[in-house]
């Protein structure tokens, strides 16, 4: 069994153990695939001759391959006038070589309902998928194009400014599109010799560019308050003579959608009465008169009860109490 | 299925008579490489043709094809035949189904449905043709004296 132990020398002698690591991207351009087969034989009297073929060498091109998306959840809420709205997308080399990829924004994308203006476009380049103004740095397209290894991804960021005369539920479409910077065109298009390692750069099955969107919708809470009062006299009637008693009542309604920031209901004492102490009530639980950590107050003129952010579907009832004079 | 074997068969023969010889021994052993590549006739068809690649993409099938010749004038025996796979190409299959391939970097061999892969953690599973990395033919009969014989395998570009 001479011709085994030959083998098995073959093989511990010629390549190394590890199984080649597949990336993704497949293998990277300019790399050699280098071929030599080996034969062992007997030749009559017995000695073992090892033999190895002619080398084939190919080298592996350059694919041109992108892919885009939009790392945001969902749509991004907005408001009218409002600056420096950011959606994020990803941008990833799905090529197998260095490549340098241009961007464009597209805020005017048909089909929606308005076209916010575009600040800029950043490049995430901390890498930490936060949009961190004057940290990261503003693309200036064909000056400072992201440049990907095989399978590397960056944070894109389009920044805009929603026109202020939008209104609640308005939504925008922003498409962020990135384009190999060797060229693009259908799958199979070939750059002849611009490929990394001196091979051609081939268009893959992306096209070489791709793009995705984001959505910004607007959403615009508006409050209204109705305010009602009920009268009862000291006789047990609903006569408002000197000594009756009248409670308001103040209903805050939060309509369109979001959330209202840091509402306020506040109220001045009629005149002619007097506030009666410790009469305020927030959804029917007693406030203190104090400016202290619950939410009401009353500050000799007004009553005024913090309702904080108040969800757009919800409402607040509010209470207080005065005596005619 | 492969119709287009017989052609690189055909195309090899031809091809391996320029291949290079080793004259220092009484075996001849070249090998090529092929690539298979979509072509469009006039009329729309497509059809599978061969042809030797200086350059090629992730994903393209290859063919490998190795001959031997025995060029002396005396019998060889005991003839194996093994061929390191490149890292960049993944394993997939034999024209004749006799081999015996490595997943181990040529320590032990099998028919590939026998081995079995060591992961990380401990523990193994069966080995897949991307896990291929030599495969090798062992020949029982002797060859004799001008006569000679070819190998075939494929592989795709990682």
């Amino acid at each position: 069994m001479q011709k085994l132990s030959a083998a098995l020398l073959f093989g511990s002698a010629c390549t190394a153990l590890s199984v080649a690591q597949a990336q993704a991207a497949g293998t990277v351009a300019g790399t050699d695939i280098s071929n030599t087969a080996e034969a062992s034989f007997q030749v009559p009297g017995g000695s073992t001759v090892t033999i190895p073929s002619n080398t084939v060498v190919i080298t592996v091109d350059e694919l041109l391959d992108v892919t885009v998306t939009s790392s945001d959840p969902g749509d991004i809420s907005t408001s009218p006038g409002a600056t420096d709205q950011v959606l994020t997308f990803q941008i990833t080399n799905t090529g197998n070589g260095q490549e340098a990829f241009r961007l464009t924004a597209d805020t005017a994308v048909g089909g929606d309902d308005f076209d916010p203006t575009l600040q800029q476009i950043v490049i995430d380049s901390d890498g930490n998928g936060l949009y961190d103004p004057g940290i990261d740095t503003v693309y200036v397209a064909g000056s400072n194009d992201p440049d990907l290894a095989p399978d590397e991804s960056i944070s894109i960021f389009v920044i805009t400014t929603i026109p202020a005369d939008r209104v609640d539920t308005d939504r925008a479409e922003v498409s962020l599109l990135a384009e190999a910077n060797t060229g693009t065109g259908a799958p199979g298009t070939s750059f002849d010799g611009l490929g990394q390692g001196g091979g051609d750069a081939v268009v893959g099955t992306t096209g070489a560019d791709d793009d995705d969107s984001g959505f910004l919708a607007v959403q615009q809470a508006l409050v209204t308050l109705v305010k009602s009062a009920t009268v009862l006299d000291p006789f047990g009637g609903d006569q408002a003579v000197p000594g009756s008693t009248i409670t308001y009542n103040l209903v805050a309604t939060i309509s369109g959608s979001g959330v209202l920031n840091n509402v306020i209901i506040s109220d001045p004492i009629p005149t002619s009465t007097v506030y009666i102490p410790a009469s305020i009530t927030l959804e029917t639980a007693a406030l203190t008169d104090a400016t202290d950590a619950d939410a009401g107050e009353f500050d000799g003129t007004n009553i005024n009860v913090s309702l904080g952010n108040v969800p757009a579907g919800e409402t607040r009832t509010v209470t207080f109490e005065v005596t005619i004079e | 299925m492969i119709t287009y074997i017989p052609k690189a068969i055909i195309m090899m023969a031809a091809t391996c008579m320029t291949g290079t010889a080793y004259a220092a021994t009484p075996l001849q052993l070249s090998s090529d490489v092929y690539v298979e590549r979509a072509e469009t006739s006039a009329d729309g068809a497509t059809k599978l043709i061969l042809e030797k690649p200086t350059t090629v993409l992730p994903g393209d099938n290859l063919v490998f094809v190795v001959k031997y010749t025995n060029a002396s004038n005396e019998p060889a025996s005991n003839l194996m035949v093994t061929n390191p796979l490149p890292k960049p190409v993944q394993f997939n299959g034999t024209a004749d189904g006799n081999e015996q391939v490595s997943v181990d970097g040529g320590k032990t061999w099998g028919s590939l449905n026998t081995l079995l892969v060591q992961e990380a953690d401990g523990t193994s599973r069966s080995a897949q043709m991307s896990d291929v990395t030599h495969i090798r033919w062992e020949l029982s009969q002797t060859l004799a004296a001008g006569s000679s014989g070819k190998l075939i395998f494929r592989g795709i570009v990682r």
